[in-house]
């Protein structure tokens, strides 16, 4: 089934009245996943998009057995609704919304982890398996079944990305946008592993920004048990230095959140660097 | 990462109880003598308030006495450090010192948890503490749910050598910054240093407070503090009241892009293909065209030969795209060249409303960046 998402997963949209959380249930509803229930507080019993709308995640899982959930709830009252997800037992968290604060997401973050949940995002895209099933908001007319597992902790730019894949003719198994924000749930090295043991995966494209450690950990993790050819694109290769974050933050990681010197990094681990999004499926060619 | 003042910092120590020399904050050099009468000292530093560093060597902290004070402090406001005005200058009373420590708690994006960071050699570049005396900095990570009871920093007071009242200062210190840190959405609190007097008191002589930008909407008295005004260019602030992401450069082509990875990589290629970007510009998931009209109003006062839309619309509508163009050249002259790549949500509506009105949209990133960089150096 690709990872963590495959035709039979049945998702609950959290905020599925709401304008984004509309649009998108449509869209995800069209593709074809399994939307099976809309959590609204104060909407409950009514219909919507043609799907049962619940006043809490409880009453909807024990009606639909749903196992992930998608948040698109404005930013101030994300940090409830995806304790409430996780309370009532779902498995797959993915948190849309963007602006959450970070002490809300290191708490959601937590939880998640002591409830073995795998969380996504927020302030991410979500994942899609194509020809599957699609939580979140990436368009699914650009993505083709394929071989290609995608981890990137951008949203737009993996849309580039994939498409520039389908054009020239690799599907994908998997994509999953990690989301940018600098506490977030799983991370590159949990979706690495995924795409280890899946037997659709063929390769892996991981697609970075400067500022954080992941992409150093993902070269880490690659070195020692990752076998399959990876490739990786860095963002803001040409951007001015960013602001540290202090002096804390370098004792506590270092100072290596540069494209260049994550690139460096990763090419020493044995993944293939880019230098433009355009350049990935050239180089997967060169590589068959 | 949006930083306070010194002084502001220090306020928030202050309500938080955390001990904090007397100080007073200075527009104009009036009505020194009423400090000097609080501190009843006629010595006391001078402090310029800036959000860069480097305050040190640019002479804009110094010990004065209360006759050069008035002088001091007018020959330090207006001056100019790393690119922004000296405006407020802190007169603070002079603490005696018997030795320096370093202190931080910080959110620590890898963990999710609180951090703290402690060192009995403080006053000096911690880093090079860190490079040079590893065993000299002590960690302790603290769970998100934790309480930071005071019983948990023991230990750590007595690795740094407090003893008898100074101990139990220090964990009471240790809980208010932590507390203080969960209640005012704070990512990093940095004391350096944090000083020990010789009647055995710890004082915080300098203060660095970095905040949670995602957290405005809960801590309004932060959020209206100058430095979140002062942090940015004017425009920069525009476009932030307007809830774009905005960083100005100082290239040719004026960018604006959906989604931060996308308006990075667009800067980037850009550079790639000879040209470069005159600032970075997200609007963010989801704009609508009221957003779109004034990213362009923004660039249009900015001192540019092009302008890139760039667009891979997932939550973002490219008919919302299109429109706000539209709109915003209807409102005003866009006087440099403008190319457009629109794909994505609604992209068909989006290029049909450009069509109508004669401009021509992209499809592909690339050849839509060659095409502006050829506008461009072909305009000069």
């Amino acid at each position: 089934m690709a990872i963590l998402l495959g035709e039979n997963t049945k998702v609950i949209v959290q905020g599925i009245t709401g304008k984004q959380g509309t649009f998108h249930a449509k869209s995800m509803i069209g593709y074809g996943t399994k939307v099976v229930a809309g959590v609204t507080p104060g909407k409950g019993g009514q219909e919507h998009l043609g799907v049962p709308v619940f006043d809490s995640m409880k009453e909807a899982v024990e009606a639909t057995q749903a196992t992930a959930s998608v948040i698109f709830i404005p930013a101030r009252f994300t940090y409830s609704a995806a304790m409430e997800a996780i309370d009532a037992g779902i498995n797959l968290l993915t948190v849309i919304t963007e602006g959450v604060p970070v002490q809300d997401s290191a708490r959601i973050r937590q939880k998640a982890l002591d409830n073995d949940v795998v969380m996504v995002g927020p302030n991410c895209p979500g994942l899609i398996t194509p020809e599957a099933s699609k939580i979140g908001i990436i368009p699914g007319k650009i993505c083709t079944k394929g071989n290609v597992g995608i981890v990137s902790r951008s949203g737009t730019l993996t849309y580039e990305i994939i498409q520039n894949l389908t054009v020239n003719g690799f599907g994908q198994s998997t994509c999953v946008g990690l989301g940018g924000d600098p506490i977030k749930g799983i991370g590159f090295n949990e979706c690495l592993t995924l795409f280890e043991n899946d037997p659709l995966t063929k390769q892996i494209i991981l697609v970075g920004e400067i500022g954080g450690t992941g992409e150093q950990q993902a070269a880490d993790l690659v070195k020692k048990e990752i076998t399959k050819p990876v490739y990786a694109f860095i963002a803001g290769q040409t951007a001015p230095p960013g602001k540290q974050m202090g002096h804390a933050g370098a004792i506590v990681h270092g100072k290596s959140g540069t494209a260049k010197e994550k690139m460096r990094i990763l090419s020493e681990a044995g993944i293939t660097t880019v230098k433009t999004s355009s350049e990935i499926p050239l180089r997967i060619k060169e590589n068959l | 990462m949006p930083m306070l003042y010194e002084i502001e910092g220090k306020q928030l120590f202050k309500e938080n109880k955390i001990p904090v020399p007397r100080f007073r904050a200075y527009t104009d050099s009036s009505s020194i003598s009423q400090f000097v009468e609080e501190i009843g000292s006629d010595v006391m530093m001078a402090k310029a308030q800036a959000l860069s560093g480097g305050r040190g060597k640019a002479g804009l902290i110094k010990k004065v006495s209360s006759a050069e004070a008035e002088e001091y402090i007018q020959s330090i406001l207006g001056r100019d450090h790393r690119g922004k005005p000296v405006e407020i200058v802190m007169l603070e009373e002079p603490l005696e010192i018997e030795k320096e420590y370093y202190l931080a708690v910080m959110l620590d994006n890898e963990s999710g948890k609180y951090l703290i960071i402690a060192s009995s050699r403080g006053g000096v570049d911690i880093e090079e503490v860190a490079e040079h005396y590893p065993d000299d900095i002590f960690k302790k990570s603290l769970s998100i749910w934790d309480n930071p009871f005071s019983y948990l920093f023991i230990d750590l007071g007595k690795n740094l050598g407090f003893e008898a009242k100074t101990l139990t200062s220090f964990t009471n210190l240790m809980t208010n910054m932590v507390n203080m840190a969960k209640q005012r959405d704070l990512t990093l609190v940095e004391i350096n240093p944090l000083i020990l007097t010789p009647d055995k008191k710890i004082i915080a002589a300098d203060s660095k407070v970095v905040i949670d930008g995602n957290s405005d909407f809960r801590q309004a008295n932060i959020a209206s503090l100058k430095s979140q005004r002062d942090r940015h260019t004017e425009l920069e602030f525009e476009a932030d009241q307007a809830g774009i992401s905005y960083v100005q450069l100082d290239g040719e082509i004026g960018i604006i892009a959906g989604g931060a990875g996308l308006s990075m990589a667009t800067c980037d290629l850009l550079e790639f293909f000879g040209s470069s970007p005159a600032n970075f510009l997200d609007v963010g998931g989801g704009a609508d065209e009221i957003k779109i009209e004034k990213s362009l109003e923004i660039l249009s006062r900015q001192n540019i030969k092009g302008i890139f839309v760039n667009f891979f619309a997932g939550i973002t509508r490219c008919d919302d795209v299109a429109q706000g163009i539209i709109n915003a050249s209807k409102k005003f002259e866009i006087k440099v060249p403008i190319v457009i790549r629109l794909v994505g949500t609604n992209d068909k509506k989006g290029i049909s409303i450009l069509e109508e009105n004669g401009i021509k949209a992209y499809g592909e990133m690339e050849p839509a960046a060659r095409k502006i960089i050829e506008l461009v150096k072909g305009g000069n």
